[in-house]
């Protein structure tokens, strides 16, 4: 029975995935509750609205330009919340995320997926992550990339304090004309918001990534 | 001249071992979360020849309730304005430990989840210490299995509940 949920929870993953999704910060939140993630990469932005009905899963609607091949996709994304490790001063998570939808764009293709996962580990001061996505656009593209990220926290804020991560993200897209960029980030959340600012060195693209827990 | 070379030597040498701080010794200017009490055995301590027949107890709505704390160690109440407002008010203080705990998303999620509970008067989360604090209204119960659940929604999950926690003075 529970392995036929879990099959079940990673082929809803599947059949709803759709666009750009790097959420990089808990793509799932306490149940109940509404999150804005809005993500801009060297290759892609994207508007995130997503609820999670219960603690192992998120579904929302999201917007996505791929700048480099100027296709804008809107449509529904699902993350599952697989696994999550907990330990008294750490947490470890693992996701997996996909999204379906209609599309405008130059080669008027109606239906794009895209699936990926997201590792992470983290206590107050350290973090690690990992992250892959694929997607397929029939005839406009088809491509996959992974990235993983360090960090490291000056100091450990309390409840409500402002929080300050220094992280350094480096990614590799295959098909892209610099395959490997490395991008510095700072990170500041204080209470319900997130905000990233970021450049990736290779592409010299400025990084800006907000989210907000409702 | 050697020995004059040797002696500036030798105090190039030692000056850094005088220059360091001594410990800091003073509780008052002391970090806890700086400590490592992972290694500490409390289980050595006599609890049986202690008196806690001189506690005030009250006005304290939690005595009817037992600690839940395996190692029967006490948590303390957070210190913050709300929950000791709530607990002047006649609350009920219920601390826990959670784990998993490492962010301010963790407390946003536990904060938002317990506040809209008709039972809770007042819920800090102090990412120091680990802990969920509550002081639930007066006459309000709220048991073990559902604060494990509501925790749980909030997507963490829960170390050890403590329904007799030390408040803070």
């Amino acid at each position: 029975m529970k392995s036929s949920l879990t099959i079940a929870s990673l082929t809803l993953a599947s059949v709803m995935a759709l666009t750009s999704a790097q959420a990089v910060a808990r793509p799932v939140s306490y149940q109940g509750g509404w999150t804005l993630i809005a993500e801009n990469d060297r290759q892609t932005s994207s508007l995130l609205f997503h609820y999670t009905p219960d603690p192992k899963s998120s579904v929302g609607a999201k917007t996505a330009w791929d700048r480099e091949l100027d296709i804008q996709f809107t449509g529904v994304q699902g993350t599952w919340l697989a696994k999550r490790w907990f330990a008294p001063t750490s947490q470890a998570n693992l996701y997996f995320f996909g999204a379906d939808g209609v599309g405008d764009n130059p080669g008027d293709a109606k239906l794009g997926t895209q699936l990926g996962m997201m590792a992470d580990w983290e206590t107050r001061r350290w973090f690690i992550g990992y992250r892959a996505h694929a997607h397929d656009y029939g005839a406009l593209d088809a491509s996959a990339m992974q990235a993983g990220r360090i960090g490291w926290a000056p100091y450990a804020g309390d409840s409500g304090d402002l929080h300050t991560w220094f992280m350094l993200d480096v990614d590799h897209r295959p098909d892209d004309a610099n395959p490997v960029d490395v991008t510095p980030v700072l990170r500041l959340f204080k209470g319900p918001a997130l905000v990233e600012f970021g450049y990736s060195l290779e592409d010299e693209d400025a990084i800006l990534n907000f989210q907000y827990r409702f | 001249m050697k020995f004059l070379l040797s002696l500036a030597l030798s105090a190039s040498l030692v000056s850094p071992v005088l220059a360091q701080t001594p410990p800091e010794t003073d509780p008052a200017t002391m970090d806890p979360s700086d400590m490592d009490h992972s290694d500490m055995d409390h289980g050595d301590m006599d609890h049986a020849g202690m008196d806690h027949g001189d506690h005030d107890h009250a006005s304290d709505a939690s005595d009817a309730m037992e600690s839940s704390t395996a190692d029967g160690s006490q948590l303390t109440l957070a210190s913050e304005p709300d929950l000791v407002a709530a607990l002047n008010a006649g609350g009920t203080p219920v601390v826990a430990t959670v784990l998993g705990a490492v962010c301010d998303f963790c407390a946003l999620a536990m904060n938002k989840t317990f506040s809209k509970r008709d039972e809770v008067d007042a819920v800090y989360v102090d990412l120091d210490d680990k802990t969920l604090n509550l002081v639930l209204k007066a006459g309000a119960e709220m048991d073990d299995e559902t604060l494990t659940d509501l925790v749980k929604k909030a997507g963490y999950k829960i170390d050890v509940i403590d329904r007799t926690p030390a408040l803070p003075s």
